[in-house]
């Protein structure tokens, strides 16, 4: 069982005529379910684009993603993503947003209040669930965006960045908050992130992406036992290793200019 | 400190008094503090014009400036809200919305008159033009500032086109509608005012009242008149505010 | 274009200044002084007197120079004006100058009157109202509340034993009372010529009672002066005075020189400005008791308050000029 991307192709217009931007080139890649999956690469590289389509907030321009054999399409009960900046809905209390997908779906009241609450008890954010989001902070915010995206059970948890936006002691414990969660409900996560460190620390596998139009440049297993020492020789070779390849990617396209300017 | 506040307007009224007193300021040009007190008591027992009384003319007032309101609220926020979502039809009718928008109010009324009458009908339509185009502007500009992200992470949901329009468009843009709806009631306020000089069919309407006093020669009643439409102004928008602060808690 | 010898321009040029020194040519025009300013209602057919001494040039042939600084929609409006000391002198309802000079904002004398009588009651031309009993439970439009049609109105259901509250009485401005009257909106209308005329020649409405059957010589309009005006030159106010008696005896004696004037000041035509002169008295005496009954009316209806009505006539009128005019 596993989520497979084919040949997945992805050119934006660009800002002239007759331009375009490529953003993925024929990646190709297959995600088995209940790993954690984490995506890295240079900035601006397509990870975003790569993580929309799969969500359905984009179409490929070519290539197709297949979850268990079938062609995913849009708005597919199957995906949920959690965002960068939270999104959770301002006018909504925590327990508002937390129900929202439920209520979406059709499920009552009392139902999804009793379900919700079950999330808040998990979630650690007792006594915050008539509180607006406004009122939280950025750690709370998250996970009050994780819940709401779990609560619907999707098989693939899509997460752009979660922790992007917080301080390092928050992202820390948020880290072995989402850990714990996973271990207790294996779901698939495809984790987009720009920190190596962090991909190390949560990951089954890390999929290096190249510079734009992004293809794959690498897949890493990370086969350390959990819960990781961040601070380990293990962790740190790993590491050091993706830091490897990735400058040398940027060190890749700058060469490739200085090629063309030659050649003129 | 709540006492300073009222300082520099007692200040004003006791020199104002005190010029209207010794006729520098002569009173047919601007009755004294105490003559519009006075004047103020003429319009509350005696009426203007005798026997119509302030409290008739309020609730009359008041009366059209709801039904006119109410219709452009009913109309504008679902307009605006589809405008605000489909680039098409905002496309589609922006221009014709841009060209009637300029056109004051009152310069319908000769318009409003033939279609609908001397009576209720033609002054509420005349608030309803003046109400219409604040609110319908504000409750598009709502709908285009909510967070793009917003409606995204709805789809994730798994909205549908109809949850999208109820549970994120409409909630995210009720700010902006109060906005217009304040700003559309204060236009709608003094649209009417101006609107009932025109034609009053019942005898009642604080603009009518303001022109009688006019007629029959009495600033002081004038003036007073005046005050009781700003100060009822005043209520209105305190009043929607109040009603804002109890619904948007979240901001 | 032709061009003008400089030497030719320039010896018209010396002409036209030496004969402008010495006091303008002979026949042309004796007046002098500052320019009075008058001002009247529009389309009033009530204030043809002003209309008369302006183009039979009445005003001339007695020293005076008059401009019309101003043509108002109501005589509130032109109380304003006096108010604000732009007027000089003005043919207005004795209404408007009765509640303005009571309530104190402005400073008036009523010189000589213009017109007694000159509106009616005007109903559907195909309806069904016959007599004022009728006007019971409809709608009956007024110029306005404290109008002397106002008080027309009043008299005339009193008389029938109806009180006002009977009638759904409402303000409108006479131009619009005969669409309103045409579409429905109102049942009548009583307003001062020429709109009762206008509503018979096209067709609109029928009279039910003219004012003069309402009350006979009833007081309408008069000659107004302001009293600085009147204190200042006291001499070009008797000029006004009798420039207005010859113009009054003007009308009465060449009538259709008259209606031409008045077609050519209300663009009205000549079938409607002759049904309103025929409805229209114009005369420059005051009816002393009619403008009681109309103070005391007033009063009576909390629309002013005054307690002396000799007093207040004797401050509002000052006819003496015309007494010595007519002593003559």
């Amino acid at each position: 069982m596993s989520l497979d991307l084919l040949e997945l192709s992805k050119t934006f217009p660009g800002k002239g005529p007759g331009e375009s931007v490529h953003v993925l080139d024929h990646l190709q890649h297959r995600i088995d379910n209940g790993r954690f999956v984490s995506v890295i690469g240079p900035s601006g590289c397509g990870k975003t684009t790569l993580l929309r389509i799969i969500a359905g907030l984009e179409k490929a321009s070519s290539g197709t993603v297949l979850f268990e054999g079938k062609e995913m399409v849009q708005g597919s009960e199957e995906v949920g993503m959690v965002f960068q900046e939270y999104a959770l809905f301002p006018w909504r209390t925590t327990l508002q947003n937390i129900e929202m997908g439920l209520e979406i779906r059709g499920m009552d009241k009392p139902k999804r209040r009793l379900t919700a609450m079950e999330y808040i008890k998990t979630f650690d954010l007792n006594g915050f669930e008539h509180r607006y989001p406004r009122e939280l902070s950025g750690g709370m915010k998250q996970r009050v965006a994780i819940a709401r995206t779990l609560v619907m059970n999707p098989r693939v948890v899509l997460m752009d960045e979660p922790f992007g936006s917080l301080d390092s002691q928050t992202r820390n414990a948020l880290q072995e908050f989402l850990l714990r969660i996973w271990l207790k409900r294996g779901d698939t996560i495809i984790f987009v992130t720009h920190n190596v460190e962090e991909a190390v620390f949560l990951s089954d596998e890390i999929v290096i992406l190249s510079k734009r139009p992004a293809r794959l440049l690498q897949c890493i297993e990370v086969d350390l036992p959990r819960p990781r020492d961040r601070t380990s020789e293990g962790c740190n070779k790993i590491r050091r290793g993706i830091l490897k390849i990735l400058e040398e990617e940027m060190k890749r396209e700058e060469v490739g200019d200085e090629d063309r300017w030659d050649r003129l | 400190m709540k006492k300073e506040r009222y300082l520099l307007p007692l200040i004003l009224i006791l020199v104002w008094q005190g010029l209207s007193s010794v006729q520098v300021i002569p009173s047919y040009k601007l009755p004294s503090p105490v003559e519009i007190v006075l004047g103020f008591k003429d319009i509350l027992i005696v009426g203007v014009p005798p026997g119509h009384l302030l409290h008739n003319h309020m609730l009359y007032s008041l009366y059209r400036v709801a039904l006119g309101y109410a219709v452009a609220a009913l109309m504008a926020i679902p307009l605006g809200l589809l405008m605000g979502w489909s680039p098409g039809l905002l496309r589609m009718i922006r221009p014709l919305f841009e060209l009637v928008r300029p056109i004051p109010p009152l310069a319908w009324i000769p318009i409003a008159i033939l279609w609908f009458g001397i009576g209720i009908k033609s002054a509420a339509f005349i608030i309803f033009l003046g109400a219409f185009f604040p609110i319908l502007l504000n409750t598009i500009s709502g709908v285009l500032s909510i967070n793009p992200i917003l409606i995204e992470a709805a789809r994730t949901l798994h909205a549908k086109e109809k949850d999208i329009f109820s549970k994120v468009l409409l909630p995210g843009a009720v700010p902006s509608i109060f906005v217009g709806l304040r700003i559309g009631i204060g236009i709608g306020w003094m649209t009417l005012v101006a609107a009932e000089f025109t034609g009053v069919k019942e005898g009642f309407g604080l603009g009518y009242m303001i022109m009688t006093a006019r007629d029959i020669q009495r600033p002081d009643e004038i003036l007073a008149g005046m005050l009781v439409i700003g100060v009822i102004g005043l209520l209105i928008d305190i009043g929607l505010r109040a009603i804002e602060s109890k619904t948007i808690k979240w901001q | 274009m032709k061009k003008i010898n400089r030497r030719t321009f320039l010896k018209c040029s010396a002409a036209v200044a030496a004969v402008t020194a010495l006091g303008g040519v002979p026949g042309l025009s004796r007046a002098q002084g500052p320019v009075i300013k008058a001002a009247y209602l529009q389309s009033d057919i009530h204030h043809l007197p002003l209309w008369v001494a302006m183009e039979k040039r009445f005003f001339d042939k007695e020293g005076v120079r008059v401009e019309v600084a101003g043509i108002f929609k109501a005589g509130p409006e032109m109380m304003s004006a006096f108010a604000a000391g732009s007027l000089d002198i003005g043919f207005v309802g004795n209404a408007p100058t009765i509640t303005a000079l009571a309530n104190r904002t402005v400073k008036l004398a009523l010189l000589a009157q213009v017109n007694t009588e000159g509106s009616a009651i005007v109903v559907k031309k195909d309806g069904t109202l016959q007599t004022i009993a009728d006007l019971a439970g409809k709608g009956v439009a007024i110029p306005g509340h404290s109008t002397v049609q106002d008080f027309l109105l009043r008299k005339a259901l009193l008389k029938f034993h109806l009180s006002p509250a009977q009638a759904k009485i409402m303000v409108l401005k006479p131009p619009e009372m005969i669409g309103a009257l045409r579409t429905d909106q109102i049942d009548a209308f009583i307003a001062w010529e020429p709109h009762p005329a206008k509503a018979q020649t096209m067709g609109v409405g029928r009279v039910m009672a003219h004012s003069r059957s309402i009350w006979k010589d009833h007081p309408c309009c008069g000659l107004v002066a302001d009293i600085g005006f009147l204190e200042t030159h006291p001499e070009k106010a008797k000029a006004i005075v009798r420039s207005h008696v010859a113009a009054t005896d003007f009308i009465h004696r060449y009538p259709e020189e008259a209606i031409r004037i008045a077609i050519k000041y209300t663009g009205m035509d000549v079938e409607t400005i002759r049904l309103a002169m025929d409805n229209v008295h114009y005369t420059y005496l005051p009816s002393v008791d009619g403008i009681k009954e109309y103070v005391e009316f007033l009063t009576q209806l909390k629309y002013i308050k005054v307690e002396d009505t000799t007093a207040f006539l004797d401050r509002l009128m000052r006819t003496e000029i015309l007494r010595e005019i007519m002593r003559r």
